[in-house]
């Protein structure tokens, strides 16, 4: 695979310690595409060694609108079916520029470590020091020991260590989509973080044509339905939650947005220091990105009030617990006293909602998003989601982005997948893949 | 001309630093960007965006912007704290300076993706 592609397929072992690497072929991208699709694809051949399979779509890491998207591909804890959980902030990114397309993770290593992947590098360190560890020392440890503040951690807390079906696993400090409990998966292989740095170059196969596209998107998105919109409230406004900005204003700090993306899905609040404040804080953790919109939710109609809303998602980012299933059991029990809630993650356990539309994560709200996208009926959004989800995970675009921007079809993106990579994708294609991974 | 960036609009998407780095390399890629977003104090959430030009470093900060001239000594910080020396990898003063995407048809890169419309072409002196 000569573009958008480091043509690298990177295998593992944790058991053996054996890293080795296969070409990305131009043949299995025409039948897969990219994305989930190739994720599966690899999970089906290497199913009896247990893998964790990371991937992104072609479209990753460019400059197309919202290619934020890396995805953890495994069999979920929680539903013992294969289940595909997006990564973005910039973690997406960073793994599409490592110089590896996807990396197959299998076995279980006889002691804690860490995987290193950057520059077309691989290696497996030793994590001993880092096991008991929560998900921000990690992360911390991580980028101390290499020097280097910019890489991005998938990494797991003590939840992930421990066995629980919820353990998450985290990006840097924060919360991801993985609402499958793959953070126990990577605890039964010892498997304490992934860390990534990348400074590679992809090619494009028609590098003018890719780009003029690219400004023609983002002139008609900047117009888009979500103008004026910003931030993960406006977000839970849009789902209903209509007094979701008075309830966290005091709180917000700033908006940012995963790479590329151009709405601002993330809200920094600050819960230690004044949140208007611009310079540098000297608190070293004055608060928390919050990153995941049905979470936030679920503790809001739950009747949290803000301040502990967010106290308890920081909470289950350091421990590395699911905050939405978090959320659910605190609805049930009625436990809303943030102390006790931190004591009780240990023992935490389900029955937790199986989240909707099979395999792909909760975390992305199932329904359109200050547009309707033609779908008026309720009882639509969900195979429309599903189809909308398929298609953000097999060519690497943000999945909550792409529930809020019709400009970004189906159409669209088979046209740039083709400009820059020279092949030749095309509708019925794409029909054939999504029906195999939605299946 | 030059780039003006007015920090609290930024969302730190990064779309500027790889246009910059398309017309560098005609490729996708960040080493070359002579813009870039500093994110290195994260759990801070403190975040801004650096320009190398052609004798300066312009560093837009949340509080406000600084231009710092090239070659002149720097005062140490009271604070003891790092400021943007790690905004990347590759120092930006290792860094070609910008050239307002001299010869490409889209005017300045940076300022035509940015989504939030916060850098702007200015007059020299603005």
């Amino acid at each position: 695979m000569d573009y958008l592609s480091s043509n690298k397929i990177l295998i593992v072992d944790l058991e053996t310690g054996q890293i080795s690497e296969d070409d990305l072929d131009d043949e299995l991208v025409g039948r897969k595409i990219g994305g989930v699709g190739i994720t599966s694809s690899l999970y089906q051949t290497h199913k009896d060694k247990e893998p964790i399979v990371l991937g992104t779509g072609l479209l990753t890491g460019t400059m197309f609108p919202a290619s934020a998207l890396g995805v953890v591909s495994a069999k979920s804890p929680r539903t013992g079916n294969l289940a595909h959980a997006p990564f973005t902030l910039k973690a997406g990114m960073e793994l599409k520029y490592t110089g590896f397309d996807y990396v197959v993770i299998l076995g279980r290593s006889p002691k804690p470590v860490f995987l290193w992947l950057h520059d077309g590098v691989a290696d497996i360190q030793d994590a001993s020091d880092l096991w008991g560890a929560d998900v921000w020392a990690t992360t911390d440890s991580i980028r101390r020991a290499m020097g280097d503040d910019l890489i991005q951690t998938l990494a797991i807390g003590p939840a992930g260590e421990s066995g629980s079906d919820l353990a998450q696993v985290c990006i840097n400090y924060w919360a991801s989509g993985d609402c499958w409990g793959f953070g126990k998966l990577f605890g039964e292989k010892n498997l304490k973080a992934v860390a990534l740095r990348g400074m590679g170059l992809l090619e494009i196969s028609e590098p003018e044509d890719f780009v003029d596209q690219c400004f023609d998107v983002f002139d008609k998105i900047k117009g888009g339905a979500f103008a004026g919109r910003r931030g993960i409230e406006d977000i839970l406004s849009e789902m209903g939650e209509k007094d979701a900005s008075e309830w966290l204003a005091p709180f917000i700090h700033r908006h940012s947005a995963c790479y590329n993306t151009p709405y601002s899905t993330n809200t920094f609040v600050y819960l230690n220091e004044d949140s208007k404040t611009l310079t540098e804080p000297v608190e070293p953790e004055p608060g928390f990105l919050i990153n995941d919109p049905c979470a936030l939710l679920a503790f809001k109609r739950a009747g949290f009030s803000a301040q502990n809303a967010c106290r308890v998602l920081k909470a289950c980012s350091k421990y590395g617990i699911d905050p939405a299933a978090v959320a659910e059991l605190c609805e049930k029990s009625g436990q809303k006293d943030t102390e006790k809630i931190e004591q009780s993650f240990s023992d935490l356990k389900g029955p937790v909602a199986i989240p909707d539309g099979g395999k792909f994560s909760s975390w992305s709200p199932a329904q359109p998003l200050f547009s309707d996208f033609g779908v008026s009926d309720r009882s639509a959004y969900l195979a429309w989601w599903t189809r909308r989800q398929a298609v953000a995970y097999l060519f690497g675009i943000h999945p909550i982005f792409v529930n809020m921007s019709p400009e970004l079809s189906e159409e669209l993106m088979i046209e740039m997948f083709n400009k820059g990579t020279g092949l030749e994708l095309s509708q019925e294609s794409l029909d054939t893949v999504i029906d195999d991974v939605c299946s | 001309m030059r780039i003006d960036v007015d920090a609290l609009k930024c969302i730190g998407c990064m779309a500027c630093e790889m246009a910059c780095g398309y017309h560098r390399d005609d490729a996708f890629a960040l080493l070359s960007s002579c813009i870039v977003v500093y994110r290195a104090r994260e759990k801070k959430d403190y975040f801004g965006v650096v320009i190398k030009e052609e004798e300066s470093l312009t560093i837009a900060r949340p509080e406000g912007l600084e231009i710092k001239r090239i070659g002149v000594a720097e005062e140490p910080d009271p604070a003891g704290q790092k400021k943007e020396a790690d905004a990347s990898a590759k120092p930006m003063l290792l860094r070609e300076p910008c050239d307002l995407c001299n010869g490409m048809k889209y005017g300045p890169m940076c300022v035509k993706i940015c989504p939030v419309d916060a850098i702007s072409l200015v007059e020299e002196g603005e």
